[in-house]
């Protein structure tokens, strides 16, 4: 027997527990040495060179982790376009995971770029190329962050508003929601179309590199299966939260809502799996599948890991077991992320003789940067709202109605 | 369970009524593109005659002063210039090929090919690398924002990177611009090549003169073509060898450019911005119907929360 | 000085006999000495056309504190050797070390030849100006050298410093610079000097910047120290005989070694040659071939740059101020980058780690979550 989610509460858990106090030191050294680096200049404080241009911050913190970071935009695809009404209690949980991801990869990008003091141009039209599928990204993700994120990620702050009991505050607080309930559609709609873009940008980033790419990933579809991968991870990433956030504050098991994610998840991969394996042939590229070289393996790797789960998880009994599932989705998590990360580093040979492994210090960076986001999480579950769980299933504070309702 | 099967049928009927209202209704890019992709008729270049290159070097200290840059000293503790890449200090430099039985060597002058329809130019998202007059793919250090997507998108491998300041610049050549048709009527490499192995001047006039030594001298250069031709579209720098090209460095590419690929793909799917258009208006339609729904369940008493199936 | 002049007319053209001289020999003269300096034969013919007008300008020459070096090595020049350049081409009214006067009338004379000549005479200075406790360290005729250097420049027609002491300090003004040795640019400042450093100066830079002087009144184009662009605008690095040894990278690494006696470059010695602006490699000393430092075999020590020469050790390397490229090319495709293994440690331990920490989590999740299925609706709050 499994429990229902069927509202969002508010973890009644003291805020600094070592797992917490551990991810916001590695948050706070990583920013350190952002700070180190904005002193001295990139090349003190990563690896990168003139061959790979494009290291751990945009290739990992931004290209991989806002793809797991595409969790509300996912979910909310399937809660609101395809009425998957189990998903509602988890919408909050899945945005919030969206605009850390976002948040921090933005954070990321900012350290990454040289000049960052010319951002200030992406405000004034006149300088837009809007031919460059980097500048889709830029423009597009700013928007989507400033216009959609933050606004999906209200309704728990202005829950938080209105528990206040400050009349102003009230007032103010049901002021935005009635707003927002009036333009939900409008709202809603640029939270899908926004992501698509510059998701499936992210891939078509690539693409202009030509046969710089290695074969078995670069084609003209890269768009279409990094945005199909966009909501891959972002299931990934909504699941695999969902089940440690129940493991270790008690939520309960919902095994329908989890199943039903899991089972979209499949389903989605197995599209993804064909749009692959449909460019691979039709550009004659299988060839280079066992060649055994080292994209050979970097691709078997990347296959593996996430054909076989996959099967696996169209199994009911897989789905069903809590353990499993959280396993083989892991799984499928990694080389999702892989699959997003290659096409930029390992499969990307310059012209020229380059190597290239990321620095100590950008290495920690990029994980501070991450730790930062879990950190941010694991502050925003105890502080508002988020989390599902069932009726009475722990002593917590719940979501209020109206707030609820988006 | 949910109304799903319906529903996603409803979904997928509707995108393909979208699909079939954007996608049809333009033909692909290409026949399209615009006239600023195209070579301009007074575009300018360099051609490089790897037979008639000595390997003197003056082109670099020339180009060096001209550009006020930093020698780069490589590991010769501050003894020589010594670079063995272009780098931030380094916007021209001669390499020599010797094959591995040493039976053929050749020079190469390596610099950007300024690229007829150029992937710098693009790739960069704020047009600080774009095409001055004459075809000079320039960069302009107000809109750099510093992405390095010029260094991922060139097919040469061109632009350079000022790693270890905070100040970073993209370094590359600029055949001069900044004192071409001031102070100086060519670029400092051009001036100082005493046997003009590189020379400046018209990009059509230059390639009359590579077809004309080609043709005096059948069987002399490396299959009887010049590279930049049509390489990536072409390029406004040319280069003649007797050697295979690509050991000069000197990749394999297609006639089509990396830009036009790029825009190609990019104008399918968004068709000027049609296609988010039509996408956004389609889902409000479909949420607009789903929130009414939503809001009359969340309009009863408390208890009932959503989430709550209609169907077991 | 006066020289016994005939003069008689041959065909009504002049015909001078200086000293026993004929004209013909005297052209010779005058023709070698504008060859020996890089000026035209028009040059020449200038410089003739001057002397025969009578106008052999007049040379104040005055010693400070010098070693008399620059004097000794204009001695040691023949084309034009210092007999006719002294004989025909210039009138010499003051030089504490070739003029026969001494005492009161030498001093007399100096005063004479100023008056005469004031606005026209060149002022040739050798040797520092002690300028420390008002320039007490020398005195000549109870006269510093200060004060002798302000009253003969100040009606002099053309300045020059020759050699290092009097164009920035030389050798006596080494550290400590007890005295306050200095050079004489500095001590008029809003007057032209040519500096000729250089310990000694090369003669024939002198005698290329004088006769140019004589022949068109007008004094070389001066870098901004005031040195000849003719003599000073290369260092002898960019002009050194032995720059092929350098750029192949044959240095001699100790005197003596095979290196050495090769003839191999001597940068690694301490040659300040990169450093140093002269003509040394070119315009040797004493009219023998290869007779200057690097010729012999030992490095340049920068003997006309102030920052280098008695200051900068010598045998510490100097800077290469504008490196070309060497005698080697970069290869086509040189390796790039750098792994460090560290961070390489760092990336697979936490890789590694983050896989072990999912299996684990799951294997853990799937424990709590089987170990308790029945946890309903209703069931108590808190933990399973």
């Amino acid at each position: 027997m499994t429990v229902t989610w069927d509202r969002c509460i508010r973890l009644k858990e003291p805020l600094k527990t070592k797992p917490f106090l551990v991810f916001a030191a590695l948050a706070v050294v990583g920013l350190l040495l952002g700070a180190y680096r904005e002193l001295l200049g990139l090349g003190y404080v990563t690896g990168l060179n003139d061959g790979y241009s494009w290291g751990l911050f945009k290739n990992w913190n931004v290209t991989a982790l806002t793809a797991l970071g595409s969790g509300g935009y996912a979910v909310a695809v399937f809660a609101w376009i395809f009425n998957v009404k189990r998903f509602h209690p988890i919408m909050r949980t899945a945005v919030l995971t969206s605009l850390l991801g976002y948040g921090t990869g933005m954070l990321a990008l900012g350290f990454d770029v040289g000049r960052p003091w010319n951002f200030v141009w992406l405000a004034d039209p006149r300088t837009w190329n809007h031919y460059s599928v980097l500048w889709e990204v830029a423009v597009c993700m700013t928007s989507y962050f400033l216009l959609a994120l933050d606004v999906e990620n209200m309704p728990p702050f202005l829950e938080k508003m209105y528990r206040s009991g400050d009349p102003t505050k009230k007032e103010r607080a049901m002021k935005i929601f009635n707003f927002m309930q009036k333009t939900f559609p409008f709202g809603i709609a640029l939270a899908f179309v926004l992501p698509s873009m510059h998701q499936s940008s992210l891939g078509q980033l690539m693409y202009l590199a030509g046969p710089r790419v290695h074969p078995l990933w670069q084609t003209p579809l890269l768009g279409l299966l990094y945005l199909l991968m966009a909501y891959i991870l972002g299931f990934t990433c909504v699941l695999l939260t969902l089940a440690l956030s129940a493991y270790a504050w008690n939520l309960g098991w919902d095994s329908e809502t989890m199943e039903r994610l899991a089972q979209i998840m499949a389903w989605t991969i197995t599209v993804w799996l064909v749009v692959r394996y449909a460019d691979l042939a039709y550009r004659g590229a299988l060839g280079y599948i066992l060649r055994f070289d080292r994209f050979s393996i970097f691709f078997l790797v990347e296959e593996l890991l996430i054909i076989v789960p996959t099967v696996l998880l169209f199994s009911k009994a897989n789905r069903k077991a809590p353990g499993k599932l959280f396993r083989l989705t892991f799984l499928v998590c990694i080389g999702g992320l892989m699959y997003r990360f290659t096409p930029t580093t390992l499969a990307f040979s310059p012209l020229g003789d380059y190597r290239y492994f990321p620095s100590t210090f950008e290495i920690l960076m990029s994980i501070g940067f991450t730790a930062l986001a879990v950190a941010v999480f694991l502050y925003a579950v105890k502080t508002f709202a988020i989390l599902p769980a069932a009726k009475g299933q722990i002593a917590a504070e719940e979501a209020m109605r109206p707030f609820d309702t988006l | 369970m949910d109304v799903n099967r319906r529903e996603i049928l409803k979904v997928l009927m509707g995108g393909s009524a979208v699909a079939a209202a954007t996608m049809t209704s333009a033909p692909l890019a290409s026949a399209g593109d615009s006239k600023e992709f195209e070579l301009e008729p007074d575009a300018v270049g360099l051609m490089y005659d790897a037979t008639k290159c000595i390997g003197c070097r003056a082109c670099m200290p020339a180009c060096q002063n001209a550009n006020g840059l930093k020698p780069d000293v490589g590991g010769s503790g501050g003894l020589y210039m010594q670079p063995d890449t272009l780098n931030a200090h380094t916007k021209n430099l001669i390499k020599l090929y010797t094959a591995a039985d040493g039976h053929e060597r050749s020079f190469m002058k390596q610099q950007c090919m300024h690229c007829v329809d150029p992937a710098c130019v693009s790739g960069c998202p704020m047009k600080a690398l774009h095409k001055e007059p004459h075809g000079v793919v320039g960069w302009d250090p107000v809109l750099c924002i510093g992405c390095r997507y010029c260094q991922v998108a060139c097919p040469f491998n061109i632009p350079k990177f000022e790693w270890d300041t905070i100040n970073p610049k993209i370094v590359k050549c600029e055949l001069c611009r900044h004192i071409v048709g001031k102070t100086v009527s060519q670029p400092a490499c051009t001036q100082v090549c005493p046997t003009h192995a590189v020379v400046y001047g018209k990009r059509s006039d230059l390639l009359a003169e590579a077809h004309r030594r080609i043709k005096e001298n059948p069987g002399f250069y490396f299959e009887d073509r010049v590279y930049g031709e049509t390489e990536a579209g072409g390029t406004q720098c040319l280069v003649l060898s007797h050697v295979d090209y690509s050991n000069l460095g000197l990749p394999k590419l297609g006639n089509e450019s990396p830009a036009a690929k790029s825009r190609q793909v990019s104008e399918f799917v968004y068709r000027g911005f049609l296609t988010p258009l039509v996408v956004y208006g389609g889902i409000v339609a479909i949420v607009r119907n789903r929130w009414k729904e939503h809001l009359k369940h969340a309009g009863t008493e408390g208890g009932e929360v959503h989430g709550e199936e209609k169907r077991a | 000085m006066q020289t016994e002049v005939i003069s008689s007319k041959k065909n009504n053209v002049p015909t001078t006999f200086r000293n026993g001289v004929d004209r013909r020999t005297f052209l010779k003269v005058v023709a070698q000495a504008a060859a020996a300096v890089g000026l035209t034969g028009s040059m020449a013919a200038k410089m003739v056309a001057a002397v025969e007008k009578g106008a052999r300008p007049s040379v104040i020459w005055l010693h400070f504190q010098e070693c008399t070096g620059c004097t000794e090595s204009l001695l040691r020049t023949s084309h034009p050797g210092l007999a006719e350049v002294l004989f025909d081409l210039i009138s010499l009214d003051y030089h504490e070390t070739l003029m026969a006067a001494a005492g009161h009338q030498a001093e007399e004379a100096l005063e004479a030849a100023i008056k005469k000549n004031a606005g026209k005479f060149i002022l040739v200075v050798e040797g520092a100006v002690p300028t420390k406790e008002n320039g007490i360290y020398m005195q000549i005729a109870n006269k510093t050298g200060v004060d002798m250097l302000k009253h003969v420049a100040a009606s002099a027609g053309a300045i020059i410093a020759i050699g290092s002491c009097a164009s920035w300090g030389g050798v006596p003004s080494a550290s400590p610079n007890p005295t306050g040795a200095t050079g004489i640019n500095e001590l008029l400042p809003d007057k032209v000097v040519v500096t000729l450093p250089g310990c000694p100066a090369n003669p024939y830079i002198f005698l290329g910047t004088a006769l140019q002087y004589v022949a068109l009144s007008k004094l070389p184009e001066l870098d901004e120290l005031g040195r000849p662009k003719f003599a000073y605008g290369r260092t002898i690095h960019e002009h050194c005989p032995r720059r092929a040894h350098f750029d192949a990278g044959r240095f001699a690494e100790e005197f003596g070694d095979e290196g050495h006696r090769l003839g191999y470059c001597l940068y690694k010695l301490g040659c300040k040659g990169p450093m140093t602006h002269a003509s040394c490699s070119v315009l040797h000393f004493c009219e023998v071939v290869d007779a200057w430092p690097i010729g012999l075999g030992h490095p340049c020590f920068g003997c006309t740059e102030k920052n280098v020469a008695f200051t900068m050790p010598m045998l510490k390397p100097a800077e290469i101020v504008r490196p070309t490229p060497p005698a080697t090319y970069a290869p086509v495709t040189a390796p790039q980058g750098y792994i460090a293994p560290v961070a390489t440690g760092l990336g697979g331990l936490l890789l590694g780690g983050f896989l072990a920490g999912g299996w684990v989590a799951g294997k853990k999740i799937g424990e709590k979550e089987a170990a308790a299925p029945n946890s309903g609706p209703t069931g108590t709050s808190g933990k399973e």
